[in-house]
């Protein structure tokens, strides 16, 4: 498994100063960047800054990027949160907490836009592991945050992400079995 | 044990969000190095929260790509645009450090040629020197060293006991050179005169000064002695003979 090769091929061409493997890669994961980034700063216009500045700095800074440690897109995803949390940081409403919280930016449930809720999979988790997974990897709570924002201990939130990846890998699976299904079925 | 930990303290989630410290990172990924089924079972996380993600993935408008194209480009350009000027002033270093060498060189080159300049100078003029010296030694040296010379020895009588003159007198060449070193110091008011001696009349052959090498003097014809006198300065036309001090036959 680890990095898709498709992927290993561009970063080797981007490393060699080709940056339309830049925009090909853009073309595959910003929609993906695109919707943590959004889900984190609920406007659209500020999201769509970070998402430019999130790709300027992995233009920047691919040498970094080490594909034995990892996919490109966890590397991404980690550029365009902390670029997300710096940015949230800096506004004048926010009120910095010692770790990486940033509790008065979290915008209230009720208020939140439709196109920040989860879809797909996610929808069909219970919903303390939905809102598990929101926070932690779709609104920039770290752990320690999130189980203090859902009044739960912290291994009992730790508990509800690993059994919300668990679910999600099941379904991932059925969804592979059914594809394999289908296709042998057109076959 | 660290697996254990790992799995059960959940860092693996943590760190594919990347909150975990740069500690705990750095364990996280030494144990995924260590155990390949660890590593597998993050392999999987990584694929469903990739999976994740594209369900959940927005489009972003499409002048967002645009904005990152214009913006990459411009960086890209002043970035190359750098180039030669980087290029441009390491050429401008190197020529100015270059410069700097060689002109230093260049001094240096030319104080050396200066001072061989002169030292060339100075040899040549002590060339020119012995040169001179050596024509008048090999001169003399012909002159008192030929197969006619006479060599006369003139000894100073009781006026001057320590007087002494050696005389070279060759008549075929009608030379006479004389070594005064023997001879002593005069007062400054008087000199040494010698004369020749021809049918009892004194001929003036010319003055000497004292404590010299070689000294050519007048050639007499007939002369039968070589006597000295002491004169005032400047010489006498006639010897005072009560001032003789030597005298010797030829």
């Amino acid at each position: 498994m680890g990095a898709d090769f498709a992927d290993i091929q561009l970063i080797n061409r981007l490393e060699e100063g080709d940056n339309s493997a830049l925009y090909q890669l853009y073309d595959k994961y910003s929609g993906a960047l695109y919707g943590v980034i959004l889900r984190m700063c609920q406007n659209e216009d500020e999201a769509q800054d970070l998402l430019q500045e999130t790709f300027v700095k992995i233009w920047k800074s691919i040498s970094q990027y080490n594909a034995s440690k990892g996919r490109f897109y966890t590397w991404a995803y980690r550029i365009a949160r902390n670029t997300t949390l710096n940015s949230l940081r800096n506004k004048k409403n926010l009120i910095q907490n010692d770790d990486l919280g940033v509790y008065e930016t979290k915008v209230e449930e009720e208020n939140q836009k439709e196109y920040t809720l989860l879809k797909g999979s996610v929808e069909k988790l219970e919903p303390h592991h939905q809102k598990a997974i929101a926070l932690v990897y779709y609104q920039g709570y770290t752990h320690k945050e999130a189980h203090e924002e859902m009044g739960v201990p912290l291994g009992t939130f730790k508990s509800y992400i690993r059994q919300a990846l668990k679910q999600l890998r099941k379904t991932y699976a059925n969804e592979l079995v059914w594809l394999s299904f289908i296709l042998e079925t057109i076959a | 044990m660290e697996k254990k930990r790992i799995l059960e303290e959940g860092l693996l989630e943590q760190y594919l969000a990347g909150e975990l410290s740069t500690d705990e990172q750095l364990m996280v990924e030494n144990a995924l190095d260590a155990d390949a089924s660890l590593k597998e079972h993050f392999e999987q996380l990584e694929a469903d929260f990739e999976k994740m993600a594209f369900e959940q993935a927005i489009d972003p408008p499409g002048r967002v790509k645009n904005r990152l194209m214009d913006s990459i480009e411009n960086m890209a350009l002043k970035s190359s645009n750098r180039y030669p000027l980087w290029v441009a002033a390491s050429f401008a270093l190197l020529f100015g450090l270059t410069s700097f060498w060689m002109y230093t060189q260049w001094q240096k080159a030319e104080q050396n040629f200066n001072t061989l300049e002169q030292q060339t100078i100075l040899l040549k003029e002590r060339v020119d020197v012995l040169e001179k010296e050596y024509t008048l030694t090999s001169t003399q040296l012909n002159q008192i060293n030929g197969p006619n010379v006479i060599p006369l020895v003139l000894y100073g009588n009781q006026k001057s006991p320590d007087a002494k003159l050696v005389a070279y007198v060759d008549h075929n060449r009608k030379i006479v050179i004389v070594n005064s070193q023997g001879l002593p110091v005069l007062p400054d008011s008087h000199t040494y005169q010698m004369w020749s001696d021809v049918d009892g009349e004194m001929i003036n052959m010319g003055t000497l000064a004292p404590k010299q090498e070689l000294i050519p003097l007048k050639y007499i014809e007939k002369a039968e002695s070589l006597n000295i006198t002491i004169e005032p300065a400047g010489g006498n036309d006639h010897p005072t003979v009560e001032e003789l001090i030597s005298a010797a036959p030829l």
